[in-house]
């Protein structure tokens, strides 16, 4: 691992399939008109793009969402349960104060008792963390990692907020990643700017406002768009070109740029600022909402999981937003053994 | 500013010649999607990223234009 000021490089690192999972109740924008009325959601899908979301059942975790997801890519890659010694959970619901989820994740799967779990709080730039420590254990010597990321953000939203009652969806997410010195560099850039942590927040339900049975209030997500946005169009397109530098990219050989789907809107204004074209920005939060940590898991294995599977392809990964906190990766992904999305 | 205009015309669904630094934008529907399209906007063309607030504050297109001289200087 070389570092460069502000980005780091890692060798040796597969990404060898992904496995995608969200539960079964899918709700059409309709579904919010009683509440919220008609032009105020057709207003709100016409920014976001959003039409239709996945929401969980009373009881369903993310937790449960990555479990499905990380037995079906076990099954598909044929690994040996045995072979697993890292698993990581990124998520912002985890299913307890304690235990981690990871543990509880590590017994449901089976895995073995060398393999080391811990879980990881963190939301939309999540995924690309995720991958960096996956690939910093693989690094470190480990040889096969699990990293499950999701989040299911519906029972923390205000079904009056029109910014965010519609926005959002659920997902679950499982990825393989192992060592392989054949492999092509990876180039990560991560970033935080803590003074934006009040802008995106879950105020209550932590231990400095705790949320119990006597508690009169449920613990709700706030969200100041217009400086989240703010945020996001002063970070992002920065974040692009320079991890497209570190990996000596032009924007023309990159063959997609994965980015967290925030909100549609949002997106293309990034990509006319980053000239990535549209057809090299897939975008699908119409199907699945923002799904926080798993929207970059969701678009490979649904927006590009059929070239990917194919050959390998030159990949930028970007995910933003909550804390606020950043992370870009850039280089070649791929041909990958699974890419599949499961709809419980 | 021209494309100022033809780009808040565009966001308020009404005609360009509606829009003049004298417009006043309660006329139109300034909500919040109405401000982030304009941050956006703002970005595109003068490639100035206003304060939201601040922008949320203006109260016709005047005001946004002297934000943006603000910003810009």
């Amino acid at each position: 691992m070389q570092a460069a000021p502000g980005g780091y490089r890692v060798e040796g690192v597969r990404l060898a399939g992904v496995v995608s999972a969200v539960p079964a109740r899918r709700l059409e924008n309709q579904a919010f008109e009683e509440r919220l009325g008609e032009a105020a959601v057709a207003d709100v899908a016409k920014m976001t793009g959003v039409q239709t979301r996945y929401w969980v059942e009373p009881g369903q975790t993310t937790a449960d969402l990555c479990q499905v997801a990380a037995e079906r890519l076990i099954e598909r890659l044929g690994w040996d349960r045995a072979s697993i010694d890292g698993m990581i959970f990124v998520s912002q619901t985890p299913d307890h104060a304690l235990p981690a989820s990871a543990c509880l994740l590590h017994g449901k799967l089976g895995l073995s008792p060398h393999a080391q779990a811990f879980d990881v709080g963190m939301g939309c730039s999540g995924y690309v963390y995720g991958l960096w420590l996956a690939a910093c254990l693989l690094q470190a010597g480990l040889k096969r990692v699990l990293l499950l990321a999701g989040d299911t953000i519906s029972p923390l939203l205000d079904p009056d907020d029109r910014a965010t009652a519609p926005l959002f969806g659920d997902a679950g997410s499982a990825t393989a990643l192992e060592r392989d010195p054949a492999a092509a560099s990876l180039h990560f850039r991560l970033g935080t700017d803590g003074t934006g942590a009040s802008d995106l927040i879950v105020q209550d339900g932590g231990f400095r406002s705790p949320c119990g049975p006597a508690a009169s209030i449920a613990p709700t997500l706030k969200m100041d768009g217009n400086a989240v946005f703010a945020f996001t169009l002063r970070a992002v397109p920065a974040l692009i070109e320079a991890v497209r530098a570190d990996a000596g990219l032009a924007a023309e050989e990159v063959d997609f740029h994965l980015l967290h789907q925030a909100n549609q809107f949002m997106l293309r204004h990034i990509g006319k600022k980053a000239k990535a074209p549209p057809e090299r920005l897939p975008i699908n939060i119409g199907k699945f909402g923002n799904t926080s940590s798993a929207t970059l898991p969701l678009l490979l294995t649904d927006a590009v999981a059929e070239p990917l599977s194919k050959e390998a392809a030159t990949l930028v990964l970007a995910g933003f937003g909550v804390g606020y906190s950043w992370g870009a990766v850039a280089g070649r992904f791929g041909p990958l053994d699974c890419a599949e999305t499961v709809y419980l | 500013m021209s494309a100022l205009f033809a780009g808040l015309a565009e966001i308020f669904e009404v005609d360009e010649s509606e829009i003049s630094s004298a417009s006043e934008l309660a006329a139109f529907n300034w909500d919040s999607l109405a401000i982030i399209s304009t941050l956006a906007l703002v970005d595109e063309i003068n490639g100035v990223l206003l304060d939201g607030q601040a922008l949320a504050k203006c109260e016709t297109v005047a005001d946004i234009e002297a934000l943006i001289a603000k910003e810009a200087a």
